[in-house]
């Protein structure tokens, strides 16, 4: 009985999957977020969340994936066609400028994996790419403030001492 | 005896002798001590703040090393000062003496030897003045200056108090040993 329900459940799912149609003319509205103060951090975090408008509806759980520079990401759903995609990097690999978000739906992702397999650098065109641009993060002042005390009291000792040996000269 | 030989000094005699002693008035060693002391106690602030000594479980420290570094610097101060005090006044001699002939020229009654007087008396006070205030500028930059350098550099792998307390000794201690000094 229960055996019956179960393989009544799978070919629902399967029959679903398979009736899962991809979005079609995706339209997306995005925001993001990156750290901009790197003194506090030691690892850099981006974040972008997107809402995802298609003129077909799409299924409850209708799966994203993204990569950014090569790297592969799950989008997190995080509401009604709204999903997350968030990474981190490192202070030094974090670099300034615009990341471009490489969002695939399940089956863009399956040709991606299936097109990496013959050649690891094969690109397939994504479902949508969301620019996340990231201004650079701040890693405190060019001087240090105790390098500019020290040079500023080493300034005026020196105009002290010239002066001094120019009275006594 | 030393009141019948102060008897024979004239003021002039008594000017001079003021001119060239190490002894300072009690404004200025006030002004001294004084200035000595807020030197002495503003690295308090930057061992606080900057290097975070505890403040609490340093009070005795703060005490001792702020009144040996303000007798030592008051010192320096002094030293520095009689160093600079002739040579600022031979300096400055012609141009004091100038305005004060200006000043007394319309004064007939006075006679001569009450100008001269008055000149050199003048004479004394502007190169105090202008020794006083170098000479404190002068120790200020240099104590501080080596506070700065040896707390940040030389001494930045210590523990804070030890730090504090070798720095600022050192700066002071120095400072005082060079004004003594004849070059």
């Amino acid at each position: 009985m229960v055996t019956k329900y179960i393989i009544a459940l799978f070919a629902l799912c399967s029959i679903s999957g398979a009736l899962a149609q991809s979005c079609q003319n995706p339209q997306v509205e995005a925001a993001s977020f990156t750290s901009l103060d790197a003194t506090v951090v030691t690892q850099i975090a981006y974040i972008t969340e997107f809402t995802l408008k298609c003129d077909n509806p799409l299924p409850e759980n209708y799966a994203l994936y993204a990569e950014v520079e090569g790297r592969p990401l799950t989008a997190a759903r995080i509401g009604e066609n709204k999903y997350q995609v968030s990474w981190t990097e490192e202070l030094s690999a974090a670099r300034s400028g615009v990341h471009e978000v490489r969002v695939l739906d399940e089956e863009g992702w399956a040709s991606l994996r299936r097109a990496r397999r013959a050649d690891p650098s094969a690109t397939v065109a994504p479902l949508l790419a969301v620019q996340l641009s990231h201004p650079g993060s701040y890693s405190g002042p060019w001087v240090n403030s105790e390098v500019l005390a020290t040079v500023l009291s080493i300034l005026i000792a020196y105009t002290a001492l010239r002066n001094k040996s120019k009275i006594l000269a | 005896m030393s009141a019948k030989v102060n008897k024979a000094f004239t003021k002039e005699e008594e000017l001079l002798l003021q001119d060239f002693s190490r002894n300072v008035s009690t404004k200025s060693s006030a002004l001294f001590y004084g200035n000595a002391f807020i030197v002495s106690a503003i690295p308090i602030w930057l061992f606080w703040r900057v290097h975070a000594l505890e403040v609490s479980s340093s009070l005795a420290w703060f005490g001792v090393v702020t009144a040996a570094c303000t007798w030592l610097l008051a010192l320096a101060y002094r030293n520095t000062k009689f160093q600079l005090k002739h040579r600022v006044a031979v300096a400055r001699e012609d141009a004091v003496a100038r305005e004060m002939a200006r000043k007394l020229a319309d004064d007939k009654k006075m006679s001569r030897k009450e100008k001269d007087e008055r000149i050199l008396w003048k004479k004394n006070e502007v190169a105090d003045y202008e020794a006083t205030t170098f000479s404190i500028f002068y120790n200020n930059a240099l104590f501080l200056a080596i506070v700065i350098l040896s707390s940040f550099y030389l001494l930045r792998s210590f523990t804070p108090t030890v730090n504090y307390i070798v720095s600022l000794t050192t700066a002071s201690g120095l400072l005082a040993l060079l004004s003594t000094g004849t070059k």
